[in-house]
């Protein structure tokens, strides 16, 4: 129905070369938010967040996206998830209140309502991050963007990656620092298909 | 036996010479093999192996050194472990037959040498064993340093290198070209002086 309802409005707007704000819902299986730190000057750590959900909503004409990403802080991994005979793993430490604080904030999201195109495609998305209660600006670069249908099953999605960086001292986020680095890579690789 | 092999070697050589193979044992769980895919021509898709085993040694004043890594094949990690009401998670179907094929080789090798430029190691050149298939790989050197460890002041090295291969040169065809042939495997690593 609600396809039908879409495509007759493209049929309608075509000619006057008008589209339509399409809106996409992120596939959780092929969206992940990656990190990565130094870690005593040695080497890189990277993490990565398991669990997120989110929406955009694209509209060509105007030239904008609006973004909300929710990522589940408790899902964070790093490939240290055994303590063994430690008191405890990499990431149960990451959990805790000295870093991502999963109890008392088991969510982070990242809102944004200003994107920057070339032409239509999205290259940067300047949003705010929330993050241990703490909302501060976080731009993106989105360095690979594709619109198409899905090879198998023909549904038009939307995927590609996008990078940032950020300090976790201003979250309030300080353990460790500075022999774990301040300085926070960010990488997002996603899906979302057209809703 | 090659240790034992080794130590003799290194017994007959003379004191000074003796003394600038440093054997290293990489730290388990500051190191990680890390790859990406593409993904049916969207996205980028990461992965990455949870367990590896390996030494290594340097000869400073030779500028060069040795790697010999091992890393579980089953603990490959992509962030799809749960199947919910699917057949089979991703991380299931990369262990599978039609990917990783853990059953029967559970394990994936890499023998390389390391080559110096500069202040440290900046190539790696060695062999991947992967799926009983032996192939040339190339490493860039990202980042490479030796030193104490701040806390612990136990000498280590550490650093980030990476590589590619094409999968199906190790008979690894499902999928492709929708998922990528090519692999790009960065790894962090850290490693203790024996």
């Amino acid at each position: 129905m609600r396809k039908i309802l879409i495509g007759s409005m493209l049929a309608a707007a075509a000619p006057m070369g008008v589209a339509a704000p399409e809106s996409y819902t992120l596939d959780p299986h092929h969206t992940f938010v990656h990190f990565g730190v130094d870690h005593n000057g040695f080497s890189t750590i990277w993490g990565r967040f398991d669990r997120s959900s989110g929406k955009f909503t694209f509209d060509r004409q105007a030239g904008s996206v609006v973004l909300e990403v929710i990522v589940e802080t408790a899902s964070v991994t790093t490939g240290d998830s055994a303590r063994g005979n430690r008191p405890r793993s990499r990431d149960e430490h990451l959990r805790s209140p000295d870093f991502f604080n999963a109890t008392e904030f088991p969510r982070m999201t990242y809102k944004s309502r200003n994107a920057k195109l070339n032409g239509d495609v999205p290259v940067e998305i300047q949003g705010e991050l929330t993050l241990l209660g703490v909302t501060r600006p976080v731009t993106l670069a989105v360095d690979r963007w594709k619109c198409a249908p899905h090879p198998v099953t023909r549904r038009p999605i939307c995927g590609g990656n996008a990078i940032g960086g950020l300090k976790r001292s201003e979250f309030g986020m300080k353990w460790g620092i500075p022999a774990t680095g301040d300085d926070v890579m960010i990488r997002v690789t996603f899906e979302a298909l057209k809703d | 036996m090659r240790k034992v092999f080794l130590g003799a070697l290194v017994a007959v050589m003379p004191l000074a010479a003796a003394a600038q193979v440093e054997s290293y044992t990489i730290d388990p769980i500051h190191s990680f093999v890390n790859f990406t895919i593409d993904h049916l021509g969207f996205t980028t898709l990461h992965g990455r192996f949870d367990k590896s085993t390996g030494k290594a040694t340097v000869d400073r004043a030779g500028r060069k050194g040795t790697v010999d890594l091992v890393i579980e094949a089953a603990s490959v990690s992509t962030g799809d472990n749960d199947k919910g009401s699917r057949p089979r998670s991703r991380d299931e179907h990369l262990r599978s037959a039609d990917f990783f094929n853990v059953a029967e080789f559970p394990r994936i090798s890499f023998k390389g040498n390391v080559k110096f430029s500069g202040d440290g190691a900046n190539e790696v050149e060695g062999q991947v064993t992967l799926l009983g298939v032996t192939k040339p790989v190339v490493f860039k050197m990202d980042r490479w340093k030796c030193g104490a460890h701040p806390f612990s002041k136990k000498e280590m090295c550490g650093g980030t290198a990476s590589g590619k291969i094409k999968r199906t040169e190790f008979g690894m065809k499902y999928g492709v070209p929708a998922i990528g042939d090519e692999i790009t495997l960065t790894m962090g690593f850290e490693a203790y002086k024996d």
